[in-house]
């Protein structure tokens, strides 16, 4: 037996291994590279808040300070950004968590008769690993909204199974940032594809001015004022404004709520705003629109 | 409010900008608080961090530094103080009412309560109530929890049974909530609408987490945005005619560069017309008689219902 050759079989097996992994994962991505925007438009920024208020604070067992630092988010915040907002004419995307339609029903029903979008950010701010609890999460989150508001969610920011949200009639997801344009997520043969939305975590408000946010130790925090993160996000619309790009900007009502940072979008949208072309949709109408431009086969 | 035990503290929505109003017409209030706990650690202040020159610096020079700007730009401010360091410190602490300042309490010992049984805190709530009074000269009406530079969240800690506790104390406020940005009433039972007072607190215009935040040695001196986040927060408040809050540590604050730099900030809150600058026992007897939680808190019935395989 020629035991020099076992050492070097395994180590091929190993790079073989993790060749296939890396194949099927890239193969599941399908870049749209360059969006064509509707006739006027040079590029679209969606507008996003995570309005999970106190929800994700409570799975966490976090104590009750933190739970009152969420609620500011339902008693103060959407309320503020819906109206700043409004004050624009931009039309947002709100993720909101099904039982938010049951702690926050006015503030939920206030978005949507503003013209904007509810859309699913799970049950209670996670996704159950059992299959049939899964779905029973998906459908309860689903059945919220639509009750609340009329009108059942198309769009999702969560982690919940493609397969699921496709079966369910999702049409979009709003995850993560393999690429910076959307895309399509698919099987590694391209089927089943459904259209994802990316945002960037320095797209963020959480990351700059919640404390502990992502569990970050006490030594990580930077409690960032307003001028500065405007600084970083203007940077980041002009760079994607002179490509005709896309921009998603993640808020949270209990962080961007606060009166400071109200004052700091305000100023952000209204430089956007003086500039030509810039169009402010809901994440589903700019799901709508490629799918139909850019289909994914 | 659809209530929710665990998971609300209080009611739906907030009092709009409008709805707000101030004694004279005033604008915006603008409350000072001042942290005369030393640093120290959830236990609370024990002998060692009595002992070090931030807290020598913080009881002396430092806290001598800063009353002499606030003085000079005609601040009252609020001084949260532990029961032990109103014992220790009589002399200072009995001092401060005299230029105008509220004394509220911050715990016997700034400790985290949630880590006390109910009888336990108690007793500590009832025994801080007499030193703070005996040495204040009058009775505290507003108590503390304030976070510490160390903590894992920066908002203080408070237990199941505090709130509770403090409406049989006699505590007309609790002087650190987190749901709002202008005051608002904390429930502590649902069925009874038993609830005490919540005047704001944010750890963005605290000054412990921008001054060598979280400790020496990292270099994370960061008053530029901690000026900046104190200036668009009083500007944005002032335009929708709410109230602003700050928290001050002589230890931090009082050291003279970074005096200037509250001097600074002092000199543009005194250009802002119609500010009302209160205590927190002024703004909070203003707010209980002009917005009552017998006609303002407005709670509703829960629509929740618990599922298998949910949070309940």
């Amino acid at each position: 037996m020629n035991t020099s050759t076992e050492p070097a079989n395994t180590l091929d097996g190993d790079i073989a291994a993790l060749k296939v992994l890396a194949t099927d994962y890239n193969a599941g991505h399908r870049l749209i590279d360059k969006c064509t925007w509707p006739e006027g438009k040079r590029m679209a920024v969606n507008f996003t808040a995570d309005f999970d208020a106190m929800l994700l604070r409570r799975l966490l067992n976090e104590p009750p300070m933190q739970l009152a630092k969420g609620e500011f988010g339902g008693r103060v915040g959407i309320w503020r950004l819906v109206e700043l907002f409004d004050s624009h004419d931009v039309k947002a995307t709100i993720f909101t968590p099904g039982r938010i339609c049951e702690l926050y029903p006015q503030g939920v029903k206030a978005a949507s008769r503003s013209g904007h979008e509810i859309a699913d950010h799970m049950w209670e701010h996670r996704v159950p690993k059992e299959p049939e609890l899964e779905r029973d999460h998906l459908r309860k989150a689903r059945a919220a909204i639509e009750k609340l508001v009329g009108r059942r969610p198309v769009g999702t920011r969560s982690r919940h199974t493609r397969h699921l949200l496709l079966d369910e009639g999702y049409i979009y997801s709003s995850e993560d940032s393999p690429d910076h344009r959307p895309h399509y997520l698919c099987q590694p043969d391209g089927t089943r594809p459904l259209l994802n939305l990316p945002f960037h975590y320095v797209i963020d408000d959480a990351m700059f001015f919640s404390f502990a946010w992502l569990n970050s130790e006490n030594a990580a925090q930077r409690m960032m004022d307003p001028e500065h993160v405007e600084e970083i996000w203007w940077a980041a619309f002009l760079q994607q404004y002179r490509e005709g790009g896309y921009l998603n900007i993640v808020l949270h009502p209990f962080v961007s709520g606060r009166a400071l940072r109200i004052a700091m979008l305000d100023r952000l949208i209204a430089r956007m705003k003086a500039l030509p072309g810039v169009w402010f949709p809901t994440c589903e109408q700019v799901a709508r629109h490629l799918l139909i431009v850019h289909p994914a086969y | 409010m659809p209530w929710k035990d665990n998971y609300t503290i209080s009611d739906e929505k907030s009092l709009t900008d409008t709805d707000v109003s101030w004694p004279d017409q005033r604008r915006c209030c603008f409350r000072v608080v001042v942290d005369l706990s030393p640093p120290s650690g959830p236990d609370g202040i024990k002998p060692a961090d009595l002992a070090t020159p931030d807290a020598y610096y913080g009881m002396h020079g430092g806290l001598d530094a800063l009353c002499a700007v606030l003085k000079r730009y005609r601040i009252k401010a609020t001084f949260a103080v532990p029961a032990t360091i109103a014992e220790i410190y009589a002399g200072k602490i009995r001092a401060l009412p005299d230029e105008g300042h509220e004394i509220a309490a911050h715990g016997f010992k700034h400790e985290d309560v949630s880590r006390l049984d109910r009888n336990e805190e108690q007793v500590r709530l009832v025994r801080t109530t007499e030193i703070i009074t005996s040495v204040a000269g009058s009775r505290p009406a507003g108590w503390f929890s304030l976070p510490r530079q160390s903590d894992k969240f920066a908002g203080g800690a408070v237990s199941a049974a505090t709130m509770d506790l403090l409406i049989d104390g006699g505590y007309a406020y609790f002087g650190n909530g987190l749901a709002d940005d202008a005051p608002h009433y904390w429930v502590s039972d649902f069925p009874s609408r038993r609830a005490i007072l919540a005047l704001p607190y944010y750890y963005h215009f605290d000054d412990q987490f921008f001054l060598l935040f979280p400790r020496k040695g990292t270099g994370l001196e960061n008053p530029n945005s901690l000026f900046r986040n104190w200036k668009a927060e009083l500007d944005a408040q002032h335009m929708r005619g709410r109230h602003f809050s700050m928290v001050l540590h002589p230890y931090a604050i009082a050291w003279p560069n970074r005096l200037h730099l509250l001097e600074q900030f002092l000199d543009h809150a005194a250009h802002l017309p119609d500010l009302w600058n209160a205590t927190s026992v002024e703004c909070a007897r203003h707010w209980t008689a002009t917005f009552p939680a017998a006609t303002h808190l407005k709670l509703e019935a829960s629509i929740w219902r618990d599922y298998p395989g949910s949070l309940s």
